[in-house]
Parts: structure tokens; sequence; C-alpha cells
């Protein structure tokens, strides 16, 4: 598969910082789902296959030396806690050997509450595992049924728990604009989740993506379509209620509990040594890092070490190449995703290599200071509350300034 | 050369759809007119818009050899026309370079409006009507109920109607044989002075205008010092020929003969639809009855969406006014829109197909503002202003009185539907005529209605709530006086030229917020509020408002998100392009036409 035409010439191109392995397997499939995933029975021996071809992809890309300064490892999918521990034993097993997978590496293994045991935990752990990020979506039965999650909300309680046995670093995603979903439990659902002791919540407003068993039923009427404008109340309310709790957000999505807030014995149980509970896997995509995705449907992006140029692949195919003024541009716009938002040094340096697109940019940053969508501080321009719940307005003005790149490359091909 | 009584004039006349076109492609196939290699659907419908809407739009003439039963070599020259009542001028031009009509009807449909229309024109011009039912291939064909309504409807015998599947071909050597036998001769004669009908023109890039003419007396030929009697131009025959169906020249053309006619004319607006061309010199006196000049109904302004393309607009426009004499345009300034045209048409289907072509063949992007009628306004200084769109109607205290235009409409339905028709029509402010009964299926009513109530989806509206059965046709009536105010509309408290229109005293409350509404749902949620106010001058009507966007942000960007929703921004961005900005709003191209959709 993908990684093979690498190994050619690995020299070109910037050491990869982030590894991603996609599981594209789960117990069934929930009714907002379009990603690349199949439910598929745990017995199936298909998912052996798929780890063996994963194996062999590690073992490659070890030789190729593309595994020597990865400083996350993101297992994700689907489901991984779906195909077992075993499987995910030989598959972490693979990784130990295959690289240094020391405890300053940033290991999260993606799981479901109906899949996830305290032997599963225990097992990863020890090969490495420091990081466990759980789809709890919420705390709330009915909305859950509404989903089609399979879990309810005693066995997300139990999942939590059954983590921070072992880890303290836990992190859990809850979805706001469920249809059926209101403020007071929304509200129940932030309580719940704060009634346990973990690092990180992801909270993401319900998209309808078309052809999903969702949008079928809001098309047919049995649904009612999320409320923009509730969506943008609740993700105010959370904002508010996850910060007084020592959760605060560093992304759009992301929040973090607060390093201070730490007790001591809890440090050392984390093995991770980073300064906080930000994803550092996450942020390598936001702040332009080079990453490699193994398996499915996996996706990766490479630097020109000589150019600079950018290259986004698809299970090892490059589907889009960006120009290094472009990938400036994204980096810029991604940045934006950020709360700290882009630091004025790095503009300076912009301004130094690419004048033309540095004015056009500044202009732009000075109409989304009039809208109230982006702060102008100091030191960054960083996005507002309002810039929160509007950063497709912040993202979208500053990708048109794509037009202004001198050096524009074309786009290879579509996906 | 055919002799006269060997000639044989007819045209096609049909309902859209029912199958015209591709009976026209059967003779042309039959006949041997076009090879198989040059042979595509619809050979007569040369524009993409004919093709894909199935309707045809300019007239079009073409002659065919046809060696009948008995052995005898005749020359049919079948003339195709438009078959929608924005045309009907240039159809009655057309039927009056006839002797004959073939009158198609499906065979699953039966006789509609259209269809009696065009009938109507037909037997007035005292035209032989062969008719025909098509489409008698398809399971629900029922040819002895069409064959009755075309008896009671039109007062035609139909015992002898040919019955033909042009998809099929069958039947069609049965229609060119009763074209032969049935059809008269034409009658014209070829020693008086030459009198030649032009019942349609083109422009060609080399060649100038080419006529397409009727040979009514005399003779026509290459050389020959013309005059076009209602220009009042002398100018000389270049070339004359017959259409086969590409242009081949002959040296003349007699009495009773259909073909071409190439002058050194370059102006479209020299050669009329309708005029007669006679010799310069000894030439005859009185020119062919029916003539009058085409004026459009219907106004609207066009603007680019992107100001850059002004010009090239301007350009477009006047191409496409070559071959369309009937478009007229000029220079509009609007507050909201900026550099454009006010343009008029014969009617909105006109309309409809210009703007799709201009965007189409000349790669544009507009906005058309809704369509405004000719309004005429006298002012209290006694003077008569006509007036095609809201902008220019003066200030209140100078009007003592406007008028609008009024049309005959001539609705066909069953008789459980009049009470509907009664409606809608009193509704549009329409005055009650008369009304008969045609058979037992099917009434007649006439009415008097405002022009600019019935381009307001007044035919959809009609379809509808008659579940399709009734069709409409319409002419001109005359001039009314009418209460009629200015509307606007104001966006964020600015008012909106391009979108304010004129309307009745007593309709303007409800169109104000039925509009206002339909603006709220257009207009998409921009980063502020944006009130929506209908207005007469200082007093308003309906308000609403756009609420700010609260929310939209792609939550969910991870390693193989990022190129999908940059992917995404694109798509947002590029559907802003396609909105008008004003001031700061961004307002969708829809919202302009918005005020045709008000359903009541």
């Amino acid at each position: 598969m993908g990684v093979a035409s690498e190994f050619k010439n690995p020299e070109t191109f910037e050491p990869y910082q982030a590894l991603y392995i996609h599981i594209p397997f789960c117990k069934a499939r929930c009714h907002y789902c379009d990603f690349p995933t199949e439910a598929i029975d745990t017995d199936s021996p298909l998912i052996d296959a798929y780890i063996e071809s994963l194996v062999l992809e590690i073992r490659a890309a070890a030789r190729g030396g593309l595994l020597g300064q990865i400083k996350s490892i993101y297992l994700g999918g689907g489901t991984p806690s779906h195909i077992g521990a075993r499987r995910l034993v030989n598959l972490i097993y693979t990784l130990s050997v295959s690289m240094n997978l020391h405890s300053g590496i940033e290991f999260t293994l993606e799981c479901n509450p109906e899949s996830l045991t305290s032997s599963l935990v225990r097992d990863v752990f020890a090969l490495g595992v420091n990081r466990f990020s759980l789809g709890v979506q919420s705390f709330i039965d009915s909305e859950l049924v509404t989903m089609g999650r399979v879990h309810d909300s005693q066995k997300a309680h139990e999942a939590i728990d059954t983590v921070l046995e072992r880890c303290s670093n836990v992190s859990i995603d809850l979805i706001c604009g469920i249809p059926g979903q209101d403020m007071v439990s929304w509200a129940k659902t932030l309580d719940a989740a704060l009634s346990h002791d973990i690092t990180h919540i992801s909270i993401y407003p319900l998209t309808i993506e078309d052809t999903t068993p969702l949008a079928q039923a809001i098309k047919s009427g049995l649904l009612a379509q999320p409320d923009e404008d509730l969506q943008a109340e609740m993700m105010l309310f959370a904002q508010d209620r996850l910060a007084q709790a020592g959760v605060v957000r560093y992304e759009v999505a992301s929040y973090a509990r607060i390093q201070e807030d730490m007790q001591e014995d809890k440090k050392e149980n984390c093995p991770c040594s980073a300064p906080d509970y930000n994803c550092r896997h996450n942020i390598a995509y936001w702040t332009g890092l080079p990453y490699l995705g193994l398996g499915h449907h996996a996706a990766g992006m490479r630097i020109h070490s000589s150019t600079l140029a950018r290259e986004r692949l698809l299970e090892g195919k490059v589907i889009e190449r960006l120009s290094p003024q472009q990938a400036a541009l994204e980096d810029i716009m991604l940045g934006m995703r950020l709360v700290q938002g882009i630091p004025h040094a790095h503009l300076e340096t912009l301004a130094l290599n690419y004048p033309k697109l540095s004015y056009h940019l500044q202009r732009t940053l000075c109409e989304l200071a009039e809208l109230e969508l982006v702060d102008k501080t100091a030191t960054h321009y960083m996005p507002t509350n309002k810039g929160w719940l509007l950063g497709n307005e912040i993202f979208g003005r500053i990708w048109a300034l794509e037009e202004h790149c001198d050096d524009s490359v074309t786009i290879v091909s579509g996906e | 050369m055919t002799t006269q009584d060997h000639i044989r004039n007819f045209s096609i006349i049909a309902h859209i759809d029912h199958g015209k076109s591709t009976l026209a492609d059967r003779v042309l196939e039959l006949t041997n007119t076009v090879s198989e290699r040059d042979m595509v659907d619809q050979v007569l419908d040369s524009m993409d818009i004919e093709r894909e809407r199935g309707i045809t739009i300019k007239s079009q003439a073409v002659c065919v050899n046809y060696v009948s039963k008995d052995g005898q070599d005749y020359q049919f020259n079948l003339i195709d026309t438009p078959g929608h009542v924005d045309f009907t001028y240039e159809v009655s031009r057309s039927l009056a370079a006839c002797e004959g009509a073939v009158l198609v009807v499906d065979a699953t449909q039966g006789v509609e409006a259209q269809t009696i229309a065009n009938a109507l024109i037909a037997m007035n011009s005292n035209l032989e009507i062969i008719p025909l039912i098509n489409k008698i291939d398809l399971p629900a064909a029922d040819v002895e109920r069409v064959r009755g309504e075309i008896e009671e409807g039109l007062a035609l015998p139909a015992d002898d109607a040919i019955l033909t599947s042009a998809k099929t071909g069958e039947g069609v050597e049965d229609l060119l044989e009763a074209i032969a036998l049935r059809i008269p001769a034409p009658k014209g004669n070829p020693g008086a002075p030459l009198k030649a009908l032009i019942f349609d023109s083109y422009f060609d890039a080399y060649r100038g205008v080419v006529a397409l003419v009727r040979i009514v007396d005399g003779v026509m030929q290459t050389g020959a010092s013309v005059l076009f009697m209602a220009n009042k131009i002398t100018t000389n025959v270049e070339e004359v020929g017959i259409r086969r169906p590409t242009n081949t020249p002959v040296a003349r053309l007699c009495a009773g003969e259909v073909g071409y006619l190439v002058t050194g004319l370059k102006d479209p607006k020299d050669v009329k639809v309708g005029d007669t061309v006679t010799l310069a010199r000894g030439g005859a006196t009185e020119p062919l009855p029916g003539y009058r000049e085409v004026k459009p109904m219907v106004y609207t302004g066009v603007f680019p969406l992107d100001g850059d393309q002004y010009s090239e607009l301007r350009d477009a426009l006047d191409k496409l006014s070559l071959n369309d004499p009937a478009l007229i345009y000029e220079p509009e300034t609007s507050h909201a829109l900026g550099f454009g045209f006010r343009v008029g048409f014969l009617g909105l289907l006109h309309m409809e197909v210009v703007k799709e072509r201009l965007e189409r063949e000349f790669d544009l992007d507009l906005v058309a503002t809704a369509p405004s009628v000719e309004y005429h306004i006298y002012t209290t200084k006694g003077e008569m202003l006509s007036i095609h769109s809201p902008q220019e109607m003066p200030e209140p205290h100078y009007i003592e009185r406007i008028e609008e235009p009024y049309l005959k409409a001539t609705i066909l339905v069953p008789p459980e539907y009049i009470g509907a028709v009664m409606d809608l029509s009193v509704g549009r402010r329409g005055v009650f005529d008369n009304m008969q009964y045609l058979s037992q299926s099917t009434v007649e009513m006439k009415w008097a209605i405002p022009l600019s109530e019935l381009i307001m989806d007044y035919f959809d509206q009609l379809k509808s709530r008659t579940r399709g059965y009734a069709s409409l046709d319409y002419e001109f009536l005359d001039y009314r006086a009418s209460e009629l105010v200015k509307l606007e509309i104001l966006l964020s408290g600015k008012p909106i030229d391009a979108l304010s229109f004129i309307v009745h005293k007593d309709k303007a409350y409800d169109r104000g917020s039925v509009l206002t509404q339909k603006l709220k749902e257009i207009i998409p949620r921009q980063m502020f509020e944006v009130p929506i106010q209908a207005a007469i001058g200082s007093r308003v009507l309906a308000r609403t408002n756009v609420k700010a966007l609260r929310k939209d942000v792609i939550a969910k960007c991870y390693g193989g998100d990022i190129t999908r929703k940059r992917k995404l921004l694109e798509k947002q961005k590029a559907g802003k392009k396609r909105m008008k900005s004003i001031g700061s709003v961004e307002v969708p191209q829809e919202a302009f036409m918005a005020i045709l959709k008000v359903d009541e």
C-alpha cells in the first residue's frame, strides 16, 4: 500500500512528527456517521487480515525511516476498542519494536464505552498508550438512542471510571444540537462529564451529513433539523460551564483541564510529560507539522525539505499539492482554530517572505477585527467569542486570499 | 422548376410538446432532404435552447421535393413556426405565407388553448387545415376522444384526420400525400408587380440580414432594385434562393414560392417581419395586409453580477438583437445593481430565453430585476410619460393619473374549473367579459386583465388551480386608468431600487407583507441583522428581520478533514460570488424575481 513510494527518497521530506492509524470497524454505524468505517462482528477474520496488513505497513514505515521523529500517535477509527485487546496488543507491540515508543510520546487510543474493558485498558497502557479518548456523545439515554449509539449513559460512566483506574489522561467527546436535546439536558450532560476527573473534552455541534440515517429522518420529518441558534447557545454555555470547572478551550471544539488543577499524585500518574493536557497530536494538524497516516482511508501530510511545498496523501497517494505560500496561508487559517491565534511575529516573517500575500492578509485581519470576529492584542490575532461560533467566516476569508498566492499550485486530484 | 400548381406551402401548428419538431424531422427524412449524416433530432430547431426545451423560437422554412403516388413532382415549402403566445405575431405572419396548415394534436393530451389559438389564426387566414393526431403509438392514446375534441372544439371535420406516430414514422407517408392532394396551390399572379411577404429574418455575419420571404405576386430576381414598403428603404437583390435546408441560390423566385432574400442591408431593424417587398420601379402600390410594429410587452433590468462585465453584456445584447429585432434595450443605472440595461421583451418566455442565452452563449453572470410593463403616466403638467421601470416613476404629487396595459385573455378550461378561474382572475383585477361552451367539456372564458398581473405567475397559478387543464392565450387590449403606487423595499433601512415595484393601491399591503416574508426566506443570514421593510413613501406597510447568523463553523477538523473542509469553504465562497452585495448585504439573484412568485 501507500508507504512504498516514500522509501526511494525519504531524505527529501521533513520527518513525520505525528502518526495516525485508522481502524475502520465499529459494532454498529451511528445514525449521524459518514466516516470510513463499517459495522462488523468482532470475530470477523476480515479484522485479522486488516491488522495483518497494518502490521506490514508499520514495519515498512519503520524500515523506510519514517517513524524516527514521531511525537504523537493516534489510534483512531471507527472504534479501535471494538477489535479487542488481543489485536490491539499485537498492533501496539509492532509499533513498540518499530520505533522508540518512549513515555514522552502522546499515544491516544480511541474507544467506545461498550467495548472498553478493564483488561483492555491495562494491556494497552502497559504497552505505551497514555491517553484514552471516549466517544460518550451524551449522558442522556434518549439522545443516545436518537443518534444510534450502542451504549447508554450508565455504560459511559462505568467506562470512564474504568479508564481512570489506570490512566488519568482521559478525553471524552460530546455532541450538542441533538434532535430532542434542550438546554436542561445539555447542562445535565456537561455536569455528568465534569463529575469525572477527566482532562479533556471535545464538543461538536451535530452536523447532518447527507446519506446518513439522521439526514433521512430529518428529510422525512421524523426528527427536527438541529437549530443553529440553539447550537450556538449550547456552545457558549459549554464554554462557560467548562471554564468554571477549570476545563478551558484551546481550540474551536477542544477543551483541556489546566494543569495547575492537577494534584501531584496524578501528575506522576500521567506518563506523558506534556506541559498541558492539550492534545498534542491534534495540534500537529493545526500547526502544519507533517503526519503519516496508515490504514484504510488514512490521510497524511508531508513537506518537501527543499521547497517547503506541502502534499496531502490518502492511503499514501498524493491527492493535493500546496505551494509554500498556500501552505503558509493554510497554517494561518488553521492557526485561527486555536485560542492563541496567530502571533504578530509569524505575520512579520510572512511579510518578509511574501509581501503581497501578507498585505492582503493584514487587510483581511482588520476586516475580521471590525466584524468583531477576531481580537488584535499586543502579540496576537485571536478569535473572539463571536469568532468561535462563526469560524467559517474567518477561515473562509483567510483561505479566499489563496488567489493572491503568486506560486499557486493546482490540486492534483479530488478524493 | 416546379410550376405554381405543384407548389404546396404549409405550416405545422401544434401545442408545445405535441410532437411538431419530430414530425418535421420525419418529413425531412422521408423526402431525403437531409442526409442521414446530418440528421439530428429537431433539425429545424437550431438553437441549443430550442432543442433542450423542446420549443421553437425562430421561424424556419425548408423546401422539400415530393413525388406523389400518382407520379407527380411537388415542391413542398414547410414553414415551421414558434408555438408560444409570446410570438403570436410571428406565427400570424408565417401562416400568412401558407395555403395550408397541418394541425398536430397529441393523441394522449387532446386539444389545448394554444392549439385552438393557432388553429383560429390559421382559419382566419383561410388556410386549408389538415388535422393530424400524433403519438398514436403511446398506450394512453385515445384517437376517438381527440377526434371528438377537434370536431367540437375547432369545428373541423376529423373523420379524415391523419393518424401518425412521428416517433416511429407510422402515417407520415399519408401526411405527405394529403398535403399534395388537399392543400391548394398558391394563387399568385406571376405577371403582377412583385409583392413578397417577409415572415422572418436572421443575421449572417458575411451576408448581412437574410429575409425569409413568400412571393405572393410577381417575380423577384437577382440584381433587381427593390423597396421595403413599411421602411421605405430601397436596395438591390444580391441573391435569392431556396432552403434545402441550407441556402441554395436560384436566379429568381416566382409567385407562390418561398425562399430567402439577401440584400446589402446590415441592420436587422431595416428588415421587419410582416413588411412587403416590391420593385423600386413599377412596383405594387398597396402593401400586403397585416403588418404591424412589434412592441415589447414586458421590461426588465438586466445587470452583470460583476460590474466588469458591463461592456461584455452590451456586446452580447448587440449580437443577440441582430437575430431578434423584437429585443430592445437601453442603458439603465441602479443604485443597488450598478450599470446595466433595461431590456424589452415580447413576453416572459422571450425574457427567459434571452437571459439564458446571455448567460450560456456569452458566459455572463446576470441579475435580472422583476419585469415591469409600460405604464403611461399623465402628469399635472399635462405631459404623458411612458415608463418601463419603477425607478422612472415621478413623485406622487406630479402624477395626475396612471394608465396600464390590459390584455384580452382567452382561457379554455373544463367547466368544473370555472370557479377557480373566476377566483384567480378577479383576484388579479381581471374584468370578466364573456363565456361560451365550445363543447360539453370545454368552456372558453374571455377576460380583460392587467398585463402587470398576468406576468405575476398568473399562468402557473392558472395551471395549478385547474390541475393543469386550463390553457391561456392573450393579446393586447387597451390602456386603462388604475390607482397604482410605487412600493419600495428597504434593506437595513436603505431603499433598494432594484427591489421596488409598481402595484395597485389595494394590493400594496398584501404584496408588501408577502414579499418581505419571501425575501426573509431568500436572503441568507448574515453577520448582522438585516431588517426588511416594504413602504410607500415614508409609510411602512410591512417589516421583518433576517436574524444575524449565530453559528457557522466547521468544528471537526483533523488530518483527513482539512482538504475536504477547505473545499467546503471554497464552495461557500463560490456561493457568495453568485450573490449581489448591496451595501453590506449579500442578496441572492432570485430575490429580485421574488415578487413574481407571490402566492396569494
